[in-house]
């Protein structure tokens, strides 16, 4: 909200306080200070009052003036095309080197053939406005070379204000005054409201009916007739500027004067056009249609309210008038003038579905102050009598259904000081809130009693009066004492920790964490996998069809990141996420689980001097299966294995299933081509997801320490060549199974095809460890062990030993 | 033999290792004493002639010996000078071992965060994305037609379900569960309809602190703890200073502002040359969120904050776009290790 400082000083005495110390101290009481500007004219050097001595044509040019001006010292040349020039008045002149608006500085220069020594100026050209019809005309007491800035008014600063949503009074140059009161101790000077009232009585000249109080507490109206309409005066109109708002004439212009200077907004209807004088306020019905002024035709619903004449609405209450009753410049010598209070969620709801935002929408839908809409109307009045006369019906309709009495609040002072941890006196406090407006009403010991004036409607109970204590008091004087920390014990984050395990886990062995959205588009979904598309959780709201679908998967996204990196030439990419993803269960409710995607492309299981031989596939779901061995590990999850599975996102027999001792937790698997190729990705993309909770479970889970084993272990080396249907699984299943004592470990060390194998064929190379509890081995029982071991591969699975 | 001519033999075999000259001669001294056919692993084979009485003691002296023997061979050998023909070793040759990963600079921020709030007696609680409309709004203490139940500002699932917009309906969660005192922060995704800017995001995340108890908490308190946060974060010369501003579950409310880490406060391009940096919104708990949950509002004081995570990470590295945070480019993420 822009105001401007030398309109709120008229009611609030402002001496002895630079523009800082103002901004400072709104900013320090709760209201932000998002600009200061300032405007009006402020350049003083070679900026003087200039006297028109002469003025002729231009020889050359037919718009064109010569004419000769007097600068206080010397008669300048100067060449001037404003159409209103002539010689003997008084003008703002710009000499040689003068700084213009844009910044630079005025040079001498050669129009149409003559030299023009300076410029004489429009308001536009001195900052002044955005006029650029004429010249200035400067009144004529001033002597030519007198410095411009004495001539002109002098230049104002206009704060920019953010009004938090809880201070609707705030929303009005007088409640900025009255914050500035309680501040600096000083009174608000509120301004006359007093005009004869020498008309007819109101009740002769119009009637109010209001059929919804609960949507309009309160309705004033008063009449005015015979007044001249025009422009309003231009003081005003340039408040009114300042502030942004069009100077439209005199009975529109002093409506927003009065809405902007206190906050209640204002409409007047053309009395004439009102049919039987007779304003009702009624919901409107449903499907009702009306045209606003600017010129849309509304369709009602009947929980709108609308103010209207017996024919027709005539306004959407405290939103938008309509077209009807329209006052224009001149257009009428008569006005019925409404003050009203509308219930600020009803206003909110019209403004919202109706899509339209005005400033008075703004202020009802906050609430404005039930109090005020009778000051407000006379305040109108005092200002239209005064500068378009006419007469005053004889006092006012006020159709009030407010809540009888003020509210009273009261303030425990030992409570105060202990909420804001400052130890403030009594009296103190009570100064405070009663600077702010609110009536002492009772007293005692312990507690003070205030009653709330009209326009804080956002002080409710004590914790609102603590607030204002305490920002007026100052948020500065809180001391930063010591903290207070010692634990509180029965809550639980282990949850969390784990997570955090996790993450430390995966960054140990490489992987880099991404963060995507938890929303993207149906179509990138829809690539990945189609299947569950009817139970995804879709947006009723988005902000674009991009992110239109809550994610039921993280790898749609990491493989578009991961895709990404390739095609940037990332050599090796490891990336993880751990996030959510959303689904609608089968009642149709939305749900919500956690999840851990990795993903993995290029010779990222490789060490450096390594990284140009091809990545088989084998290769990649392996290293993507040791990073979940790894982790599974790290996390005490139990035995990870995998199990051939279907997956529409992968290579047809590169899917598997994720089994976290043999429970399915997720998919891991190789990219389908048609998900590398838009990132010409000819290389494998290995992918897993998993769920995160079954992954977590075991973290903190404390098993009791063994004793390292007394007797040495003893290994053997045992090298085959085994069909390649026969899985490295059967085959440790047949060493464990060929009954020998003793035996504590089987471990691949070696795998390999080649020409001289054949095809069809692996050679394999397995350690395989004994140890006994309770005494060494000899060399002897392990040879038998061995034996047995290569009879059983032998007999079981046809494998043929490799000697040596 | 005897344990005296063993001793003797011991000295006898350091005798000749202390004068071999280089490594050329120490091989004879091995062989002689270490090697397959050496004197100790004889002297080992004979142990069972020792008469039984001397046997361990024996054996004892016999192991020493050898590992006396083998420690300073050890030691002459790796003094011993390289030949003139190996190849030296090239140290500028990079090491060989697999890379970390790097943490995501959000969860570096939460983690962070946590981590000092945990040293403050703070637990970190937890909660869904999906949230009801009491716990996002009305236990908060959210008028019904605050703008920030907007569809233009909120994901609406429905007409009582939502992605929660704050990280303090967790805070709704914890104390509907658990009687005061409760001391939590609360780090998590949030979901706002804004349109993605270079310092808006739709998806975002927050952190946010809540403290209640039975014995009286202030204004001050929050400070302290917010000051104490400040140092630890970004630096300790850090500050903080306190604005009022609206909350509709904190009375009073205040928006913290620290220090800027990067000018001291004089004034720099971080700070908009103001010195101060706004990081947090807080508050006293309002009684009617008390109310709202359950809680009797006479007999409890507490005070609750929040802070964006993405601003923070923005500030602390100096990241000057949001969405360079969700872009996953490991060239941006690398740095962060
Ligand atoms: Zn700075």
């Amino acid at each position: 909200m822009k105001v401007p400082v030398s309109w709120l000083s008229e009611y609030v005495d402002l001496t002895g306080l630079s523009i800082k110390d103002l901004s400072d101290k709104l900013t320090f009481s709760g209201i932000e200070v998002e600009g200061v500007e300032t405007v009006g004219f402020t350049n003083r050097e070679n900026y003087v009052v200039g006297e028109v001595r002469a003025c002729e044509p231009h020889p050359n040019a037919d718009r064109l003036r010569l004419c000769r001006v007097f600068d206080g010292v010397e008669e300048l040349q100067i060449v001037c095309g404003a159409p209103n020039v002539a010689a003997g008045q008084k003008v703002c002149l710009a000499k040689i080197g003068a700084v213009m608006p844009d910044g630079s500085n005025l040079k001498k220069a050669k129009i149409r053939g003559i030299e023009s020594f300076g410029m004489l100026c429009a308001e536009d050209e001195l900052g002044l406005s955005n006029k650029h019809e004429g010249l200035l005309i400067l009144d004529s007491k001033f002597a030519a070379g007198t410095p411009l800035v004495e001539a002109l008014p002098p230049p104002d600063t206009i704060f920019d204000l953010e009004i938090t949503w809880n201070r609707p009074d705030c929303l009005s140059i007088i409640g900025i005054a009255r914050e500035f009161a309680a501040l600096l101790e000083r009174p608000v000077k509120l301004p006359e409201v007093s005009f004869p009232e020498n008309g007819h009585p109101i009740e002769k000249l119009a009637a109010v009916r209001v059929e919804d109080a609960a949507l309009c507490p309160r309705y004033t109206a008063r009449v005015l007739t015979g007044i001249q309409d025009g422009p309003a005066p231009a003081w005003m109109q340039r408040r009114l500027e300042q502030c942004g708002v069009r100077p439209i004439s005199l009975i529109v212009d002093v409506t927003n004067y009065v809405m902007l200077e206190c906050g209640q907004p204002l409409h007047a209807f053309d009395y004439h056009r009102v049919t039987d004088h007779t304003i009702v306020v009624r919901r409107a019905r449903a499907g009702e249609t009306m045209s606003t002024l600017d010129g849309v035709t509304r369709t009602l619903d009947n929980q709108m309210l609308v103010i209207a004449d017996p024919q027709a609405a005539v306004a959407v209450a405290g939103v938008m008038g309509g077209a009807g009753s329209e006052i224009a410049v001149n257009s009428t010598d008569a006005v019925l003038l409404e003050s009203a209070t509308f219930h600020a969620p009803s206003v909110k709801r019209t403004s919202t579905l109706l899509n339209l935002k005005t400033e008075s929408s703004r202020r009802f839908e906050r609430t404005v102050d039930p109090g005020l809409s009778d000051w407000a109307s006379r305040r109108a009045i005092t200002l239209l009598v005064q500068h378009g006369g006419g007469t005053v019906a004889r006092g006012a309709i006020d159709v009030d259904h407010r809540p009888a009495g003020p509210r009273q609040v009261a303030l425990r002072f030992g409570r105060c000081c202990s909420v804001i941890g400052v130890e403030l006196a009594e009296e103190r406090m009570v100064r405070i809130l009663t600077g702010l407006g609110l009536q002492l009403a009772d007293r005692n010991a312990e507690r003070a009693l205030f009653a709330i004036p009209s326009w804080r409607v956002d002080l409710e109970i004590e914790a609102d009066l603590i607030e204002e204590v305490a920002r007026i008091h100052g948020l500065a004087a809180i001391p930063d004492r010591a903290a207070q920390s010692f634990a509180v014990s029965g809550a639980d984050d282990a949850g969390v920790r784990a997570v955090a395990l996790c993450r430390h886990a995966l960054l140990g062995l490489g992987f880099t964490e991404a963060m995507n959205y938890s929303f993207l588009s149906a179509a990138e979904m829809d690539a990945f996998d189609t299947r569950a598309a009817r139970t995804r959780l879709t947006l009723p709201n988005p902000v674009s069809t991009d992110y239109a679908v809550m994610r039921d998967s993280l790898l749609p996204q990491l493989i578009g990141a991961l895709g990404r990196n390739f095609a940037r030439q990332a050599e090796a990419v490891t990336l993880f996420e751990m996030g959510r993803v959303f689904w609608r269960d089968a009642a149709g409710n939305p749900a919500e689980e956690e999840r851990l995607a990795i993903v993995l492309c290029g010779p990222a299981g490789r060490g450096a001097l390594d990284c140009r031989r091809p990545v088989t596939n084998e290769e990649a779901a392996l290293w993507l299966k040791g990073v979940l061995e790894a982790l599974a590990a790290r996390l005490h999850a139990g035995v990870v294995a995998l199990r051939p599975a279907t997956h529409p996102a992968m290579e047809p027999g590169w899917a598997e299933e994720i089994l976290l001792d043999n429970e399915a937790v997720g998919v891991l698997g190789l990219a389908h081509a048609a998900l590398r190729h838009p990132y010409r990705m000819n290389v494998p993309m290995a992918l897993a997801e998993l769920k995160l909770l079954p992954l977590l479970a075991g973290v903190g889970r404390v098993a009791p320490a063994k004793n390292v084993p007394p007797f040495p272990a003893v290994r053997r080396d045992l090298a085959f060549v085994a069909p390649s249907r026969v899985q490295h699984a059967e085959i440790v299943e047949t060493i464990r199974q060929a009954g020998v004592a003793d035996l504590i470990g089987v471990r691949l060390f070696d795998i390999f095809e080649s020409k001289e194998i054949g095809r069809g064929k692996r050679s394999l190379a397995y350690a395989i460890e004994f140890r006994s509890p309770s005494r060494t081995l000899t060399d002897d029982e392990v040879n038998l062990s061995l034996q047995k071991i290569i009879q059983a591969l032998k007999q079981k699975l046809l494998v043929e030993i490799r000697e040596g | 033999m005897t344990l005296a001519e063993l001793d003797v033999l011991r000295e006898q075999s350091l005798a000749e290792l202390r004068a071999a000259a280089d490594a050329a001669a120490l091989e004879p001294v091995r062989i002689r004493y270490l090697g397959r056919n050496g004197q100790i692993p004889a002297l080992m084979k004979q142990l069972k002639d020792v008469p039984a009485a001397d046997r361990p003691e024996f054996g004892r002296r016999a192991n020493a010996w050898r590992a006396e023997l083998e420690a300073a061979l050890a030691g002459r050998q790796t003094v011993a000078a390289p030949r003139e023909d190996a190849v030296p070793f090239d140290p500028t040759l990079p090491g060989r071992w697999h890379t970390l990963g790097t943490m995501h600079p959000i969860s570096r921020v939460i983690e962070e965060v946590c981590r000092i709030f945990n040293r403050l007696g703070f637990v970190v609680a937890d909660g869904p994305d999906i949230e009801t409309r009491f716990n996002n709004f009305t236990a908060l203490n959210t008028p019904a037609h605050h703008p920030s139940l907007d569809e233009t500002d909120t994901f609406w699932l429905g007409a009582d379900q939502l992605l929660r917009t704050q990280t303090s309906p967790v805070q709704i969660r914890v104390m509907t569960s658990q009687k005061p005192p409760v001391r939590i922060v609360t780090p998590g995704r949030c979901y706002r309809r804004d349109t993605t800017d270079a310092t808006h995001s739709a998806n975002f995340h927050q952190i946010e602190g809540l403290y209640v108890d039975t014995r009286p908490v202030s204004l001050a308190d929050l400070k302290a703890t917010l000051a104490c946060f400040a140092r630890e974060m970004m630096g300790p010369s850090v500050g903080v200073r306190f604005r009022p501003h609206f909350f509709p579950f904190t009375e009073p409310s205040v928006e913290v502002d620290f220090s800027c880490h990067v000018c001291g406060g004089s004034g720099c391009r971080v700070c908009k040359q103001s010195g101060w940096i706004e990081i947090a919104g807080a508050g006293m708990i309002d009684p009617r969120v008390y109310q709202l949950i359950g809680y009797n509002p006479e007999e409890v004081y507490g005070y609750a904050f929040g802070m964006g995570v993405e601003r923070i990470a923005m500030i602390r590295y100096g990241i000057t776009d949001i969405r360079h945070l969700y872009e996953n480019d490991v060239r941006f993420l690398g740095q962060f290790a």
